[in-house]
């Protein structure tokens, strides 16, 4: 962890400000929701590593998926992950958002969360203990250092296609779209 | 001369200000048994908001915030700090208690716009919660100004520094009391964290919040903490010759605020506006028919 | 330019209004425009020159005198530019009505009556003119019908009485002195007993009191206010009060004079102590009922009941300090229940009568000038500083404190916070929060309504950066009644014990929020989402239910409004109520067979022959 390197910090704050200040957006998707509150109690303390829950996604600039994602949820989701302000990253906790998990051949769950909103990293397991959240972090910190955690920016770009599929499993969507077909707002 | 006193006390509260809101993370964690984040973590904080895309619901939602970030400064200036006093030739304790108004009403104004009914509720509650603590605040400086006979903080200060502090004069020594019990309340700590409560109403005022404007309403919130905590040093403990003294004397008080913050969980707000208006009104005000009968 | 021109062209205009008005309404608008813009003029050029008196009638042997000084004239500018933003108010709000000629009639006639009240110099042009005013008010709260007709009865009868208090009292002043001139008054009262001076006071307090609502008087302001026009509720509001206070301060100040007045009583069984405590309980009872209203108009009307207390609370208390603040707040709340009155007229306007707080919101998307004019307005009533209702406020403050009444400066301060709450009541539900369906086609006020609120917002605002220019006006009038001078600057009040200086806070604050605004400019640029973008856990939002208006303050007002019960309209009530028993049980008398009649006059001539026979008392 280089939070107390200073010259890092004058050359490049905001990237140092984005890794060390996660805010999750403390929204229970799934299941998975279970290994979260143990992570930021005082046993296996988050706080130190600058990740906090806030209420709402307004406030927030990382969205831990937990758990499966049923077809109703994914509504939530989208509009949630939409309504963060960038730049934001979302991690997929668990293995039902890699590949369906347990949850293969269900007719109700989404077997491959990155098809309908921008995933930066995975954490494997069912569920992951705290210490794989805090592996998770760290990668998650490598990654915007060498500026390859850019969901929001396919996101924005490739909008196309995200809506296009969540128009397929979700028909007709009653929000209007994030961006124009030009790109930006 | 006066253009460096203004910059002096408006860097001194932000340092405080922010300081306080990190040193209360970190006190709280080691309360709870664990590490915390370091004490710098709110600076930490406030960069990554300002280089958020923030989301605006309109003019009136940037410029709401803007007034309440302006609102806190210029309470920032009238406040004495140490030696340290810009404007405070400018109307005294009564201009202070209604700067001190500009800041909420700002919050209102651009929560209001964001249209969204965890907002309002937050804002009802916040002026509830003013209103609360504001009957036995007003008894606690009436009794202030009636024994000093002024309405100028700087001579209120000056008076505690010749002969002691107000907490423990005589005639004071029930609003004192009656001050400490509504400290909390001034503050927004808990047990009267009725205004943000993230559980219950998603933040309050604070819901549409994100980015930059969150790192003002940060600062804001910072500024509201520190000026809470001078004028109770102020009016109660003797203000302080230096900004060093006063900066101590800010620190006990806070601490010992943080602790009450850790130990309680959070009142509801009828709860919380008949505590006010029972134990604390009642000694402000037998203090206020004290001083008025000792004059 | 005299004052006996000044009635004219008021009173002439009124008529000649009316008259117009049955030709083509055009021409009347204009007219109307014309007339009240020329009352302004002239009397700003009276209040440039100097005072003196006119006789202009001669009635029974009595002269009714006109006269103009200071006091007068303050007052008048504020009845007569009220008058004219309010007609300019007019001329789109009361377009498509039915009986507009009578409208504009009764609306100049009541600034003519106000404006022989305030110019009048002796108690019998004061009374004449005081029961003009008093019977065209009733005429038009009910203008509208419906709840209106009882709205003005209640107002006409308690009028009617306090009108036959001031009548019993001018009798007796005439009875005891011989003259009905207010200069002579004032010299020759010095030579009656305290006793009579008390009981004088009272029968005028009773007149005044009622019109200005204080607060055992107060039951026929609010239906009133509410259901009178939105134009001439600002009046109401704004002016029409107020002229309780200038009685108040004439009789008091300027008949008993200033030394007397504050020397009658025992210790605190003063007159003028009495006095104040009512206006205290007049700021806070009304001020948290205010809390709970649901009506757009009531709550104001119960907020300008609130604000005449703090009015009368200045000018009891006395010092040249307080009297000067309760001058100053007059004019202050004149101008800033006008706007409010206005906003809430234009908002109704524009949606077709709709004043309940709970269905209403989102305006601000529609109306943003009418929203600033409401919020500037709801600035200057809470007394934010740098507006002109902080400089007032703060004058009554200090003179409490520093008086050593902490108890009625208490009051004073916690109705600011009754003030604060019921303000942004008003403010969220008419103008923030989601904008429901139905309202998502209104248009923008009219021009004609957009004029006066701009108008007003920026006196607000000027008069609260530089508030020495009407704090001059107020000082020379302190100091003609017989107060201290106050060290007046441009820029606010100075003295040993606290100087204002609002420069200073106006500076400070614009380059708070240049600083901020910089610190918001030099961040990522912000993206704009619309109402329905907005946090709702997800999921999308009921559209017309995502609005906080209902119960908006419920926690307390479950707590307080036990205690908030209006006992003394009740009273009022039941009183009215009793008296119409007794009334219909004497009706009974006349059964309409006149063998009964036969029989009364029968039984009558009985008792009297009987009476005669035994007594002999004839």
């Amino acid at each position: 962890m280089d939070r107390n390197q200073l010259i890092k910090w004058l050359k490049e704050p905001a990237k140092m400000g984005h890794k060390y200040s996660l805010h999750a957006v403390y929204f229970c998707t799934g299941c998975g929701i279970i290994e979260v509150p143990p992570s930021i109690t005082a046993r296996w303390d988050a706080e130190r590593f600058g990740v906090l829950p806030v209420a709402t996604p307004r406030q927030a600039n990382l969205f831990l998926i937990t758990g499966y994602v049923s077809v109703k949820t994914l509504k939530a989701i989208i509009r949630t992950y939409e309504q963060m302000p960038e730049p934001k990253y979302t991690v997929g906790f668990g293995s039902c958002p890699i590949n369906g998990g347990m949850y293969w051949d269900s007719y109700n769950t989404i077997k491959h969360l990155d098809k309908y909103i921008p995933i930066d990293g995975w954490i494997a397991g069912c569920m992951p203990r705290p210490e794989a959240i805090f592996v998770a972090v760290t990668h998650l910190w490598t990654l915007i250092d060498k500026d390859m955690a850019d969901g929001y920016r396919r996101y924005r770009e490739s909008y196309n296609e995200y809506r296009t599929n969540q128009e397929q499993v979700l028909g007709k969507l009653d929000w209007p779209p994030l961006f124009s077909i030009e790109g930006a707002r | 001369m006066q253009i460096v006193h203004i910059i002096l006390s408006l860097l001194l509260a932000l340092f405080i200000g922010i300081f306080f809101s990190g040193l209360s993370r970190k006190i709280m964690a080691r309360i709870h048994w664990r590490y915390g984040p370091p004490i710098t973590q709110p600076v930490i904080d406030l960069i990554r908001l300002f280089n958020q895309r923030g989301v605006s619901h309109g003019r009136l939602f940037d410029l709401g915030i803007i007034l309440a970030l302006a609102g806190s400064l210029v309470v920032v200036l009238l406040l004495p700090v140490g030696s340290i006093h810009p404007l405070s030739g400018s109307g005294g304790l009564l201009v202070i208690l209604y700067m001190m108004l500009l800041a909420p009403l700002g919050i209102a104004l651009s929560g209001g716009e964001a249209a969204n009914p965890n907002t309002s509720i937050g804002i009802s509650r916040k002026l509830l919660l003013a209103m609360g603590y504001e009957v036995p605040l007003l008894f606690i400086l009436l009794a202030v100004m009636t024994h000093y006979k002024t309405i100028s903080i700087v001579q209120i200060v000056g008076m505690q520094q010749e002969t002691r502090w107000a907490l423990v004069s005589l005639p004071m020594l029930l609003s004192g009391i009656a001050y400490i019990l509504i400290l909390p309340a001034v503050l927004g700590v808990r047990p009267f964290e009725i205004v943000q409560a993230p559980q219950e109403i998603s933040s309050g005022p604070m819901v549409e919040f994100g980015g930059p404007f969150l790192g003002l309403a940060m600062i804001q919130h910072a500024l509201g903490l520190y000026v809470g905590i001078a004028l109770f040093v102020n009016l109660f403990l003797g203000g302080a010759g230096n900004p060093l003294t006063f900066f101590i004397k800010m620190l006990v008080v806070f601490v010992l605020g943080i602790f009450i913050n850790a130990a309680l969980p959070r009142l509801r707000i009828e709860q919380a506006i008949r505590y006010l208006w029972r134990w604390p009104t009642a000694f402000a005000f037998v203090g206020l028919v004290v001083v008025v009968l000792l004059r | 330019m005299s004052a006996g021109l000044v009635l004219a062209v008021a009173f002439g205009g009124s008529l000649i209004t009316y008259i117009l008005g049955k030709v083509s309404s055009r021409i009347r608008d204009v007219f109307a425009v014309l007339v009240s813009l020329a009352l302004v003029a002239m009397i700003a050029l009276l209040l440039a020159g100097d005072g003196g008196n006119s006789s202009y009638f001669d009635f029974l042997g009595l002269s009714l005198l006109l006269r103009t000084n200071m006091l007068s004239l303050f007052f008048a500018i504020t009845i007569s530019v009220l008058g004219a933003l309010s007609i300019i108010f007019s001329l789109s709000y009361i377009r498509n009505r039915e009986r507009t000629d009578f409208y504009y009639l009764m609306l100049l006639l009541i600034n003519a009556a106000m404006l022989g009240i305030v110019l009048s110099g002796d108690l019998l042009s004061f009374f004449i003119f005081w029961e003009i005013m008093s019977w065209s008010t009733f005429l038009l709260i009910s203008y509208n019908r419906g709840a209106a007709l009882a709205a003005g009865m209640k107002y006409i009868v308690m009028s009617i009485f306090g009108s036959l208090a001031m009548l019993v009292g001018v009798i007796s002043i005439y009875t005891k002195f011989g003259t009905l001139n207010i200069s002579e008054i004032a010299a020759v009262i010095e030579q009656a007993g305290s006793g009579y001076v008390v009981s004088l006071l009272i029968l005028f307090f009773t007149a005044f009191g009622i019109k200005n609502a204080i607060l055992p008087f107060h039951s026929w302001l609010p239906p009133a206010h509410a259901e009178a026009p939105s134009p001439f509720s600002s009046i109401l509001s704004g002016i029409l009060i107020k002229m309780g206070t200038y009685g108040f301060i004439l009789f008091m100040y300027v008949i008993v004079g200033v030394n007397r007045f504050i020397d009658i009583g025992h210790g605190v069984l003063s007159f003028r102590y009495i006095l104040s405590i009512l206006g205290a309980i007049t700021i806070l009872i009304p001020t948290f009922i205010a809390l709970l209203q649901d009506d757009a108009k009531k709550l104001l009307a119960w907020s300008t009941i609130g604000q005449a207390g703090y009015i009368i609370l200045g000018i009891a208390f006395g010092t040249s300090v307080s009297v000067a603040g309760g001058m100053f707040h007059f004019f202050n709340h004149s101008v800033f229940k006008g706007l409010l009155f206005l906003a809430v007229g234009a908002v109704e306007y524009r949606t077709n009568g709709v004043r309940d707080l709970n269905s209403l919101g989102g305006l601000i998307k529609k109306m943003p000038v009418t929203f600033t004019g409401a919020l500037i307005g709801a600035c200057g009533l809470i007394g934010l500083p740098l507006t002109n209702g902080f400089v007032s406020k703060w004058l009554i403050y200090k003179t409490l404190i520093l008086e050593q009444s902490p108890f009625l400066a208490f009051a004073a301060l916690f109705g600011t916070w009754g003030t604060i709450l019921y303000s942004y009541k008003l403010i969220h539900n008419v103008f923030l929060g989601q904008l429901p369906e139905r309202y998502a086609d209104i248009r923008k006020s009219p021009l004609s309504m957009q004029l006066p609120i701009i108008t007003l917002s920026s006196i607000i605002i000027l008069f609260g950066i530089f508030p020495g220019v009407p704090l001059k006006i107020i000082n020379s009038i302190g100091v003609s009644l017989g107060f201290d001078a106050l060290d007046v600057s441009l820029w606010g009040i100075a003295s040993e014990s606290g100087t204002l200086n609002v420069i200073n806070l106006f500076a400070a604050i614009i380059i708070g929020a240049v600083l901020a605004g910089i610190v918001l400019k030099a961040a990522p640029k912000s993206v704009t989402v619309s109402q329905e973008d907005t946090y709702a856990a997800g999921a999308a939002i009921p559209k017309d239910r995502y609005n906080y208006t209902m119960n908006f303050y419920n926690p307390v007002s479950r707590m307080i409004s036990p205690y908030l019960k209006d006992f003394i309209d009740a009273f009022y009530m039941k009183l009215a109520g009793w008296t119409q028993g007794v009334c219909s049980g004497a009706r009974r008398i006349y059964t309409g067979y006149v063998g009964h009649y036969v029989m009364y006059i029968v039984l009558l001539l009985a008792v009297l022959i009987f009476v005669q026979l035994r007594w002999s008392p004839w």
